[in-house]
């Protein structure tokens, strides 16, 4: 949602302390979702499974998106915003994404879990959630064709995988403030683009991690380090930081997932 | 020797009510943590009677801060582990190095009929190993057990004493109260009970050369049954536990220390479900 045209600031996309605002961003976000289904479904999109990612994930306006898409929605989904990834899907959009923890210029930038990761890398390569999760769907054989936000987020994509079609929808100014396309344009823009991501999918590969996968996590305290280290299989290699190697990327996926929630119970 | 003692509070004379071991209570916790100081204090005494020269005495009670300083023996031969979380726990600092295990205030597992009883976590609505059903005490004994040290003494009340003697029978039992339900007891006095730690721990000390370290076969099957089936969704997030149903799941391993670490994850990961969604 962070990645929404307009949205600058926490207030429009917390859905735990709801702001007038809110109610506001989140009927863009649902329109930014159609937008990108109604341009899918022009290049001959037959079903599409749209899996709400922000926040508790209980924000898409359902009787606002079209009536024949599936929807994954509410909290807690061990496979997070990437829930489902493994079904037989021919290819991905990530849509209102943000930078990665740490990035400059990108508004409301984290990853997953602003209080508790403050770097993730998997075999050494530097990671937002786009890369967390194309790995995922990667790994499931299905390509990302679009991701739409920032500029920051929309470049940090297209490095690592060229092929992905974009939609900058905002230049962020700092972490709190935008130079943003107003909605309408944005949604126009994200159906064309979805359009032509679909079109050119046979262009596009799969972004995978090579086993084994190395996940390292740097961690925002040493407090939050001390509880995940104690998961079996979790190395402590720095005072924050720890690491978990594993061979299969759903399983290091999912112990990313357990990394920040159980880090959020540091006190 | 070198003696080691877990420290719990529920199993303190006298304890009927969360109130009474909560940290945040103003009213009774300041009382009775006196009073479980004082009962550590007293196996501490019996122990040095029968020729303990060293201790580690680890506060295992919610944040491990319970014991009162002031109130423990002066002296360079004690060292007290405080503080939570410790990747250990309740066994932080239990290595080859000891002679001897005692477990004080120690309570009835998740399920009992006993006074305040629970397993580390009320997340847990039972937890087994090799499918026999394990207190914390019990979980604990492994671990010490796995480091070739024998437990000697437990203290709590009967259904935890009880319990353990069966599982362990050298060990010497100090039975302070019996349960009146989980939220009220039939005890001895303070005082009583202290007199009785410190001539449980006197005994105890005798028993060492008999005892044995307690352990379960190898390979280690841990099964956890949860109170609620998110506890168990965050809990599968743990690399190696496998969901058995809605409520349960599994972790193997031939490593009893990987088991234990695995369970205290699990308890960790499955309190940060018990917010709202």
């Amino acid at each position: 949602m962070e990645g929404v045209a307009g949205v600058c600031a926490p207030e429009q996309v917390d859905a735990r302390k709801p702001h007038p605002e809110y109610a506001i961003f989140r009927r863009y976000y649902t329109q930014e979702v159609t937008s990108a289904i109604e341009g899918a479904r022009a290049a001959g999109a037959a079903q599409m499974l749209v899996n709400d990612s922000h926040g508790p994930m209980r924000n898409l306006l359902l009787d606002e998106l079209p009536s024949d898409v599936r929807v994954i929605f509410g909290n807690r989904k061990p496979f997070s915003m990437v829930q489902d990834a493994d079904g037989g899907f021919d290819g991905a959009f990530f849509i209102g994404y943000h930078g990665a923890a740490g990035d400059l210029d990108a508004v409301l930038c984290h990853t997953y879990t602003p209080s508790v990761i403050y770097d993730a890398h998997i075999n050494g390569v530097r990671c937002s959630e786009a890369t967390i999760n194309a790995g995922l769907l990667g790994y499931y054989g299905v390509p990302l064709l679009l991701v739409t936000g920032d500029r920051t987020t929309v470049h940090g994509v297209q490095e690592q995988m060229p092929w992905v079609h974009g939609v900058i929808v905002k230049d962020s100014i700092g972490n709190s403030a935008a130079a943003s396309m107003v909605p309408q344009a944005a949604q126009r823009e994200i159906r064309r683009a979805a359009q032509a991501a679909v079109r050119a999918a046979s262009g596009a590969r799969l972004f995978r991690f090579d086993p084994p996968i190395t996940l390292d996590v740097g961690l925002v305290t040493a407090g939050q380090a001390d509880l995940v280290a104690t998961i079996p299989g979790f190395e402590r290699i720095g005072s924050r930081n720890v690491r978990f190697v594993h061979d299969s990327y759903p399983v290091a996926f999912k112990a990313f997932v357990a990394t920040w929630r159980l880090g959020s119970m540091a006190r | 020797m070198n003696v080691y003692i877990s420290c719990d509070m529920e199993g303190t004379a006298g304890i009927c009510s969360w109130k009474q071991c909560d940290p945040s209570d103003v009213h009774e916790y300041p009382v009775f943590r006196r009073f479980m100081t004082l009962e550590v204090r007293a196996a501490m005494a019996g122990a040095t009677e029968a020729g303990a020269t060293r201790f580690v005495v680890n506060d295992s009670h919610w944040s491990m801060r319970n014991l009162l300083f002031d109130e423990l023996p002066d002296g360079d031969e004690l060292r007290v582990v405080s503080g939570a979380p410790k990747p250990w726990s309740m066994t932080q600092g239990l290595d080859a190095s000891i002679d001897a295990v005692f477990f004080t205030g120690y309570h009835g597992k998740a399920g009992d009929c006993a006074t305040l009883s629970h397993t580390y976590s009320d997340s847990i609505y039972s937890v087994c190993v090799n499918g026999i059903a394990c207190s914390e005490a019990l979980l604990n004994a492994a671990l010490a057990g796995s480091q070739g040290v024998p437990v000697v003494l437990i203290t709590g009340d009967r259904t935890i004493v009880e319990e353990t003697m069966r599982a362990m029978p050298w060990v010497v039992g100090v039975t302070v109260k019996d349960a009146v339900g989980f939220s009220a007891v039939n005890s001895l006095t303070p005082e009583a009970a202290r007199e009785a730690i410190r001539a449980g721990a006197r005994e105890a000390m005798t028993r060492i050369e008999t005892a044995r370290p307690f352990g379960f076969d190898p390979p280690f099957e841990l099964t956890i049954e949860t109170g609620t089936v998110e506890h168990a969704d965050f809990i599968e997030l743990i690399p190696g536990f496998t969901r058995l149903g809605g409520r349960a799941l599994r972790f193997t391993s031939t490593h009893y220390p990987t088991v234990l670490q695995a369970f205290i994850a699990a308890t960790r990961i499955a309190a940060a479900a018990d917010s709202i969604a």
